[in-house]
């Protein structure tokens, strides 16, 4: 056998092993979710029962029928569509902006203002919510989408997230652009925004799955049921002294993620796509 | 090609052709920098900044949101340092930040390594896979892992039971239960962490790698001197979000415990919620936020000089 | 860019309408009926039969319509005083019984002095106990709409399995059920099966030790401003339990009220001690079930009620104070509360309502059987939530096999703490 091909067969075998490990890790990682899964389609008798199992052994869409007629179910979706979906294409919008005064228009102070911003995330927001609240409702904006999304239109995370990012990109194509005469704008729009698609796709899913998935943002803006998202929704199968149907809270839970892994799949694969044309390799 | 490093030159405007004098551009140019970065402050400062600042107020006061109120100096504060149950939330809170950030961020850097690698069949699906714990709600996770742990009715230990083995009640061990929760907050976070990673590191030119190879450098040392260093601005923005994730800790904890066993996992984000909306003492819970505040921003700032101070000294 | 500022318009235009349509036109007028907005916890059956009450009542009193936001309990604790500083809150709100007086004591309910004072608002035979749990200080700022005594569900297949054919009615006989059907097949000390799931935090309604305390002539807290957790009586029984959890292995350790739930639902154990609400679980569990009392202790037989009260809020005008009364009155009438009771699976709040009117629910009739047993949890206690950590505190120690004396001890200094802070 020849050194060479040897050394073929060992990386190989290297190969083998390092697909073997991360497969070990991926199942490891994956075991929460399954269950969630399959919890979803349990009888409500089998999810308490003793012993417990993994796979249903009575397969029932009972959880899935109990949101849709106990639930304004397609109300709360089209709701948290819009309000997921508002908060992040706002946030896209203005993070970005200033996101790239603050990497790349140098002025005297930027470095103050990132600080400030950055601290800005520090404080718990429990702390803040009746001011924000208050607010909120001199404007009138309780029960309604205003409300919901303007407060979270820009934010702290993804200035500091895109900043970050704008930095990395090289300054050479921005630069030729300006000799050439071309606005800030221009630059932000044609240059930068098109490098950073990586980026702005992991913000914009980061944005877009936290409001999705947020609880209390939703339950303290809307006080009327129809104004709820479906997260904040699935909260009212929850029976008295705390008592979860975990089945159904299950079954929720996957029509709700469901969306978002779809848009996730989307998403990584532009990933690869974006990073293969913006010739930056 | 500059690498993306904090120490890169800083960038002059070009000098404005045409006859506009140079005091004209330096006000069209502040226009502009306003222009980009108005809506965001705008709305940052309406209700980010002046909550902070209504916040910084009722600090001082015995706040409990029905409109009887009374200053009273600096006593909330004194109180933050002198409650024994305050003083072991802050202690409580450090841990749970040991346990969680690094571990989060070096599995997450680990495994964005991994999916990145071309030698990985089937890339794109462990990509997926990997994700999912961060699209799941909390709650919901929370469910899934008592599932799994439960010392009754549990998965882990009926399948345990085959071996003899038998986990104790982990969540309600004062000694394992704030480990647990950490657990369960790595498993939830570290996907955003690793696609951060990712980003950053298809940045990476691979050019750099093929010339380290020619070098002769081993795979550690192109870690070290080229993944690394070239991962710096990624680097810091995942510590830094971490740092704060964790010195917030509340979530996962107010789900999978409550605070319990014998306030084990009682963080200082569990007290500022129960001082402020079980006991309606938000004077108080304004006040232990501000402290946090404080804290975090200290500690962020000692991690971002060392690590500028290790990138410089790479570079 | 294009794109993302294409879909942004649609967004908003969906936006805008979806508000408009959901965007009432509430507001107050000095003609047309007074509108009040009444948020409750009511989220299964009892929500509908409370609806039912509530429309009754809009459609006989011409001069007031009342609207119900049906939220989760644990919502409405989050939510509440978010809403209320902002005056965007609730008219009426219930909650559970224990969370009132912090309210209270805030300033963010009306006095109800006078409405009880008032021979016309059906209070004068409310049960006392229930109305103790409105009062703070002497000051009553609620009405109860639950009150219920904490009693043992049973599992009737595994009791007959075990061969125990009588209900234990002291804590010895108590036990010795609980031992008999305790099963550990293999020997390995651990229990396939438990005689009963004895919580030792977060407990159903945090009423279980409460419960036991009491059964040995102990208590927590004294008129809402002493502590008396130390004491003699509250160590025996603390030793009394965490010996035969320990030794006698008869439950489970570390559970919490929501888990003793739901290892009764799972018949992992035979007995639980729980609110009515046991009874629909059961069932769903396909669990055939009997409701007993709490065995008596050594000095006293009491349970621990679940209680929840609903008040005014401070936002209210003097017209809505006045209109919220009228409905708290209607509420009380008989025929309403003995609808209410039956309804909602609660014994009813008048203690006149003869025992033959709630016949036809069983487990109405069962707890109504029971209810003079019951005992407010910490009325007029303003940081109950700080008090019953501590007690948690304690239990878990204890029954982890911590010194008793000692615990108390510290106890009993953190609750002072609390009551004097509150």
């Amino acid at each position: 056998m020849t050194s060479l091909s040897s050394r073929v067969a060992a990386r190989r075998v290297g190969s083998g092993l390092f697909f073997v490990a991360m497969l070990v890790v991926a199942l490891l990682v994956l075991l929460p979710i399954v269950i969630i899964v399959f919890t979803a389609f349990k009888p409500v008798a089998e999810v308490n029962a003793f012993p417990p199992s993994l796979v249903p052994g009575d397969w029932t869409l009972d959880n899935f029928t109990r949101i849709f007629t106990e639930l304004p179910f397609a109300r709360l979706i089209l709701n948290s569509f819009v309000f997921a979906g508002g908060v992040t294409l706002c946030a896209l919008v203005f993070d970005s902006l200033a996101a790239y005064a603050l990497a790349r228009m140098d002025f005297r102070g930027s470095r103050v203002l990132l600080v400030i911003i950055v601290a800005s995330l520090m404080i718990p927001f429990q702390a803040t919510l009746i001011p924000i609240y208050q607010l909120v409702a001199e404007f009138g904006w309780v029960n309604t989408f205003w409300g919901l999304i303007i407060p979270r239109a820009a934010d702290a995370f993804g200035i500091f997230f895109l900043r970050q990012f704008f930095l990395s990109l090289p300054r050479d194509l921005d630069n030729a652009a300006r000799i050439d005469g071309a606005s800030e704008f221009r630059i932000f729009r044609s240059i930068v925004l098109p490098n950073a698609v990586p980026a702005l796709l992991t913000l914009g899913i980061y944005t877009f799955v936290n409001n999705w998935n947020d609880l209390l943002w939703p339950l303290v803006f809307t006080t009327k049921q129809e104004m709820g998202t479906i997260t904040s929704g699935l909260t009212l199968l929850t029976g008295p002294s705390g008592i979860v149907p975990y089945g159904v809270m299950m079954a929720g839970s996957l029509i709700a993620v469901v969306p978002l892994a779809v848009m996730f799949l989307f998403v990584q694969r532009r990933f690869i796509e974006s990073v293969a044309s913006t010739g930056l390799k | 090609m500059t690498a993306p490093t904090a120490s890169r030159p800083r960038y002059r405007p070009p000098a404005q052709l045409g006859g506009r004098g140079p005091i004209r551009g330096r006000a069209k140019r502040r226009l502009q920098i306003a222009a980009f970065l108005a809506p965001a402050l705008a709305i940052l400062a309406l209700f980010v900044f002046w909550p902070m600042l209504s916040a910084l107020r009722l600090s001082f006061t015995d706040a409990s949101g029905f409109g009887r109120e009374q200053y009273i100096g600096l006593e909330n504060y004194v109180e933050v340092f002198t409650d024994p149950d305050i003083v072991r939330s802050m202690g409580n809170t450090l841990l749970y930040a040991v346990l969680f950030a690094p571990a989060a961020i070096v599995l997450a850097l680990l495994l964005a390594m991994a999916i990145n690698s071309p030698r990985l069949p089937l890339r794109g699906v462990f990509r997926t896979w990997l994700f999912l714990p961060f699209i799941v709600s909390l709650a919901v996770a929370a469910f899934a892992w008592q599932y799994l742990l439960d010392p009754q009715v549990g998965l882990l230990n009926y399948w345990l039971q085959v071996f003899g083995v038998r986990i104790g009640n982990v969540l309600q061990d004062p000694v394992l239960a704030m480990p647990t929760v950490a657990l369960v907050a790595v498993w939830k976070s570290f996907p955003f962490y690793m696609i951060v990673f990712l980003a950053g590191l298809q940045e990476i030119p691979s050019s750099l790698y093929e010339a380290a190879k020619m070098d002769g450098a081993g795979p550690w040392s192109r870690f070290r001197n080229v993944t690394l260093p070239l991962l710096g601005n990624t680097t810091g923005f995942v510590v830094i979000i971490a740092t704060i994730a964790a010195l917030q800790a509340f979530d996962q904890i107010y789900v999978m415990t409550g605070g319990g066993p014998y306030k084990s996992t009682q963080t200082v984000v569990m007290q500022i919620y129960q001082s402020g909306f079980k006991d309606l003492d938000l004077g108080f819970a304004s006040a232990l936020s501000y402290v946090l505040l404080v804290a975090t921003l200290v500690l962020s700032l000692v991690q971002f000089f060392i690590t500028s101070r290790r990138e410089k000294d790479a570079s | 860019m294009k794109k993302l500022l294409a879909s942004a318009a649609l967004l908003s235009v969906a936006a805008l309408a979806l508000s408009a349509c959901s965007a009432d036109s509430g507001s107050p007028s000095g003609d047309g009926p007074v509108e009040l907005t009444f948020w409750h916890g009511y989220t299964e059956a009892d929500g509908d039969v409370l609806q039912g009450i509530v429309d009754d009542f809009n459609a006989s009193h011409d001069d007031v319509e009342i609207t119900t936001e049906v939220k989760t309990w644990a919502v409405i604790d989050d939510t509440l005083l978010t809403a209320l500083t902002a005056d965007e809150g609730p008219d009426i709100v219930a909650m559970p019984g224990e969370r009132l007086p912090v309210y209270a004591s805030k300033g963010a309910f009306a006095d109800l002095t006078d409405f009880y004072a008032d021979p016309d608002s059906n209070t004068a035979e409310l049960n006392p106990q229930a109305v103790e749990m409105e009062t703070v200080v002497g000051t009553p700022y609620g009405v109860p709409t639950g009150f219920v005594p904490l009693a043992v569900y049973y599992n009737k297949a595994l009791f007959a399995s075990a061969g125990v054919t009588e209900f234990p009615t002291t804590w010895d006989e108590w036990v010795a059920a609980a031992k008999q059907l305790t099963v550990d097949e293999n020997g390995d000390g651990t229990p396939e099966q438990y005689g009963m799931v004895l919580p030792d935090h977060a407990t159903v309604a945090n009423g279980v030790w409460p419960s036991l305390f009491y059964g040995n002539g102990g208590d927590i807290v004294a008129d809402g401003t002493d502590a008396v957790i130390d004491s003699p009586e509250n160590a025996e029984t603390l030793e009394y339990w965490s010996k035969a959890v320990a030794d006698d292995k008869i439950s489970p350790t570390g559970v919490d009220g929501v888990g003793a739930d739901e290892l009764f639902s799972s018949g992992k154990v035979a007995m639980t001690i729980g609110g009515p609400w046991m009874a629909s679980i059961a069932t769903e569990n396909d669990i055939d079930y009997g409701i007993a009392a709490i065995p008596a202790g050594p000095v006293d037989q009491a349970a621990s009620a679940i209680g929840v009260s609903m008040a005014i809020t401070a936002q209210a005008d003097d017209a809505k104070v006045a209109a919220a009364k009228e409905f708290f009155s209607y509420f009380f009438e008989p025929e309403v509360a003995t609808a209410w009771s039956l309804g909602s699976g609660w014994p009813p709040l008048r203690t006149d309502i003869p025992a033959a009117d709630v016949e036809s629910n069983p487990t109405v009739a069962a707890l109504t059987a029971i209810s003079d047993t019951s005992r407010a949890l910490l009325p007029g206690v303003v940081n109950s939530s700080d008090v019953l950590t501590e007690v948690d505190v304690v239990t878990q120690k204890a029954l982890a096999g911590g010194d008793v004396p000692e615990l108390l001890g510290e106890a009993q200094t953190a609750i002072q703490a609390a009551l004097d802070d509150q």
